[in-house]
């Protein structure tokens, strides 16, 4: 279809014309809104109190969306929002990882707060257009696009009826369309979702960016949540920003000469480095395949195991062969670590896309595990194709991927048929009934509709039609707080159970990863090291959500002598780089004490939030058996010698003495025991009370002891 | 290819190099914005740009180029200022200054070799 | 019998750093060994030999996700 014909059937809803200015330190200090029920525009100051209290990113999103929904508020409530915050370091464009966006809204898998990191170029130049957030309220009638163009200061709605929904051609149609010349395509980044997204819970964003090399646009994902589904939900086609004229110094930073040092030192240390580390810009977070599997923690078949031997044909070494590989895969400008993988021309072997050569940003860790092991399938081109396929229909591969994990292994176990499947046979291992539900979801069809409600209500629904037990899904379906698990086994680390089950937004690792230091390294041996990982951790994390900064140069690449420091596993020179960034940015000093109370209280905050959607409390934190421990006979016996000798160690039983059913019995006491001790001693070092709501004294240690977040604790709290 | 060959045995390190270049571009006598630097660390040594072309890859705003005589340059209004090609040049001849948005390398005009007493630098056309 | 990472772990006569290892299946390529507080070089793992009674520590460095 010709740009011309697509711009034509553009209708104008609405249009607003802002005033240029310039970032001050990292802040523009006005929001901007769009409510697509009204076509009103409107520019939003923020305040000096925002502003000191939430930082940025995740933080502001969090402020904006509790002035702007109530208690009761559903995610497809035209109040629902959603909003897209960079950072105030996000966008400097010396240092790796510096342009990520947090997008805030209510979730439909959760119902409450819900928030989702993504790189990308639409966060930054969505702060040089001149706005530190983008808040979107209301529901359009018919499908719309919101233009931000950041060098005229102009934001129009316009109504898009003619262009693709699914992202790879309409992220390809948007920049077009937008761009006065090809050159011109690197100035404009697109928020799109797809089909999927459309008939399921679980829909992503996908944020574009003008690959210059291989003239192509490429796509990074805000894919937890379901935001994808909101966005649909509000008749979104696509946003669009363009900016020409970036700079390292559009920040107007404090001192540019500290972002200009510090960058360079970590490009050097990259380019000396990388190879005889993970290899980031190599292969990508592939790399992690291998060790997952070797030390037993790869999740295969629904969590079942750690490890399987035909996850050799699903590492590192059978992606890289596909991939195509340039000097500079990063998802921003200047980011080195270049993670971002693609592979240039992939033939698709099904779907409506059937025999077309794609592009495709290249299957992550995460995808891998999620689609393939956790699947039983262990076929690098099936991994290929289903990542494709989710990300241009819109849907989050680490749901898609335990939700079948989780629909595979009921259907093993005979909780559901072929009758309900309407004929796919959904054994762990089949690939092609797996993309038939992939393909299913796009169209709105069969059993694909149910999937794609997610393990949470997949479960009632399970149990509802056709009486299952609903005991043994809760402990087989691997979500919590109705988001999927991401693809990590905590079966065997209490501090990662806690990593997963004591989030704020759900089972996503961006809080904790401490699997190693507690499994293997044995770092944390008491309940109070681990209550200590799951303060700092999180708290040193989230940090990273208020800013605009990526994790991954954080700690998957670290200075040569980073071994002999005191703390190895935080890295402490690539800590001291982002407080000098911050200051090189903001002009202000802290250090790391002033570093995570900032992030205690946008933590706090999120916490109560949740209290209030009606969440936040104890029970709301458990987590399924599945992720602590052996469910089924059949896995206690794989690791039977391990078990075992727990029992023998912790328990003084012997183990010859009892049978399978017994053993598996005992050990699930004592572990859900063990995890019910380690949530007292987090809430404690946490500052909550015994059900988990932040006490008086936090809030107000922490600022923000506002009147309705005061009584909503004094309410809920007994 | 047009590039600069050095002769380092030859240098006396008085910096007339230096001086010219950055007096070319930068009407200053500043050796920080010179793309040809001499240092003696137990020795002498001149660092400049052999146009290897390392960079031209690693460059993420697609800059910077080889013209037509071999030389590599930097568009400097696609220039966004990473710096990656300062990081990870293999000769540490990309330069870097605070007052500068954009790296400054070589480009083989041949002015320094104009002013050397000791012919320790000379053009290869 | 010696420790690694704070668990009990058999020692045999002639156990290196890097045997340890191997029998620990402990593949990941950047860890930290230190014995009795000592650290020991990567290059020296394949001679260096632990006594039995030893406190070994084997810190993986790892990021992961």
């Amino acid at each position: 279809m010709q740009k011309e014909q697509i711009l034509q059937a553009h209708k104008l809803l609405g249009k607003f014309d802002y005033q240029l200015g310039s970032l001050e330190r990292g802040y523009s200090d006005r929001t901007l809104y769009v409510n697509l029920s009204t076509n009103e525009i409107a520019e939003k100051p923020v305040s000096l109190e925002t502003k000191e209290k939430f930082i940025g990113g995740r933080g502001y999103g969090l402020k904006l969306l509790w002035d702007g929904v109530s208690g009761t508020t559903k995610w497809n409530d035209p109040e629902n929002e959603l909003i897209i915050a960079p950072g105030p370091v996000c966008g400097i464009t010396q240092y790796p990882g510096t342009g990520k966006s947090y997008v805030v809204g209510l979730s439909p898998l959760t119902q409450t707060v819900m928030d989702s990191n993504v790189g990308g170029y639409f966060g930054p130049l969505l702060k040089f257009s001149g706005w530190d957030a983008l808040e979107i309220q209301g529901k359009a009638e018919r499908d719309v696009v919101v233009v931000i163009d950041g060098n005229l200061g102009t934001v129009r709605i316009e109504e898009a009826p003619l262009e693709e929904i699914n992202s790879h051609l309409l992220i390809e149609q948007l920049t077009e369309i937008y761009a006065d010349t090809e050159e011109d395509k690197a100035n404009i980044s697109v928020i799109t979702a797809g089909d999927a997204a459309e008939h399921t819970l679980i829909g992503l964003l996908n944020f574009s960016f003008y690959d210059k090399s291989r003239q192509a646009v490429r796509i990074k994902q805000a894919g937890r949540g379901g935001f994808g589904t909101v966005f649909r939900d509000k008749k979104i086609k696509g946003i669009v920003v363009k900016f020409l004229g970036v700079k390292g110094n559009l920040n107007h930073p404090a001192d540019i000469g500290v972002l200009n040092k510090t960058g360079i030192k970590l490009h050097k240390e990259i380019a000396t480095l990388d190879d005889s580390q993970n290899k980031m810009r190599k292969i990508g977070t592939t790399y992690l395949m291998k060790i997952m599997n070797d030390y037993d923690i790869l999740p295969v078949r629904n969590f079942k195991y750690g490890s399987d031997p035909e996850a050799v044909n699903l590492s590192s070494d059978a992606f890289c062969k596909y991939f195509n590989l340039t000097g500079h895969d990063g998802c921003w400008y200047g980011c080195t670590l270049s993670c971002a993988k693609v592979i240039e021309s992939f033939k698709l072997k099904t779907g409506p896309y059937l025999g077309t050569e794609v592009i495709v940003d290249a299957p992550e860790y995460e995808t891998i595990a999620g689609v393939g092991s956790v699947c039983g399938i262990f076929d690098p081109e099936f991994v290929i194709e289903c990542n494709f396929y989710c990300d241009t229909y819109g849907i989050d591969t680490i749901s898609f991927g335990t939700l079948m994990g989780f629909i595979m292994e009921s259907y093993e176990s005979g909780v559901i048929n072929e009758e309900v499947t309407g004929g796919l046979q959904l054994n762990f291992g089949n690939s092609s009934a797996a993309l038939e539900v992939l393909h299913q979801m796009g169209q709105g069809v069969g059993f694909g509709k149910i999937a794609g409600l997610g393990v949470r209500r997949m479960k009632q629904f399970f149990v509802d039609n056709y009486g299952a037990d609903p005991s043994f899904l809760n402990d087989i379906g691997m979500e919590a707080k109705g988001l999927e698990f991401s693809e990590y086994v905590s079966k065997e680390s209490l501090a990662q159970q806690g990593g997963y089950g004591l989030t704020n937004k759900g089972p996503q690792h961006d809080e904790a990863w401490l699997i190693f230091m507690d499994m293997v390294n044995n770092q944390l041996p008491t309940f109070e090291d681990k209550a200590e990982a799951l303060h700092y951790f999180p708290m040193f994390r989230t940090w990273f959500s208020l800013l605009g900064l990526c994790k991954l140069p954080w700690n998957d690449i670290s200075p040569a002598n980073n071994r002999t420091t005191d703390e190895p596993a935080k890295i402490p020179e690539h800590v001291q780089n982002y407080l000098d960034l911050y200051t090189g940015v903001t002009g202000k000093q802290i250090d790391v004490k002033e570093m995570i109370r900032q992030s205690e209280v946008v933590y706090n905050f999120q916490r109560v939030f949740n209290l209030r959607m009606g969440f936040g409390t104890r029970e709301h934190d458990r987590i399924p058996y599945r992720a602590m421990g052996p469910v089924t006979v059949e896995e206690y016996e794989s690791r039977a010698e391990r078990y075992d000798q727990q029992l023998q160690q912790f328990l003084n039983i012997d183990p010859s003495e009892k049978n399978s059913e017994e053993k598996v019995q005992i050990l699930r006491n004592y572990r859900e025991d063990q995890y019910q001790q380690l949530v007292d001693s987090v809430y404690h070092r946490r500052g909550w009370n015994k059900q988990g709501i932040p006490t008086l004294e936090t809030v107000q240690r922490l600022g923000i002891d506002f009147n309705d977040l005061v009584q909503l604790i004094q309410e809920k709290s007994e | 290819m047009r590039k600069l060959l050095t002769k380092e045995e030859l240098c006396t390190g008085c910096g007339a190099c230096e001086q010219t270049c950055s007096q070319t571009y930068f009407k200053e006598n500043n050796r920080e914005k010179s793309t040809i630097r001499i240092t003696d660390n137990e020795g002498i040594k001149i660092t400049v740009c052999s146009q290897c072309g390392s960079c031209i890859d690693i460059c993420s705003a697609n800059a910077i180029y080889r013209d037509k005589s071999g030389v590599v340059r930097i568009k400097k209004d696609l220039c966004v200022g990473c710096l990656a090609c300062v990081g990870f040049c293999p000769e540490g001849a990309m330069f870097q200054h605070n007052e500068l948005l954009e790296p400054i390398k070589c480009v083989a005009c041949g002015n320094c070799v104009k002013q050397c007493p000791t012919a320790a630098i000379a053009l290869e056309k | 019998m010696i420790t690694v990472n704070g668990r009990d772990f058999p020692w045999e006569e002639g156990l290196t750093v890097e045997k340890l290892l191997q029998q620990k299946g402990y593949t990941f390529p950047a860890i930290v060994v230190i014995i009795n507080g000592n650290p020991v070089p990567e290059d020296e793992f394949y001679k260096t030999k632990i006594s039995d009674g030893a406190e070994v520590k084997a810190i993986h460095l790892i990021a992961g996700g």
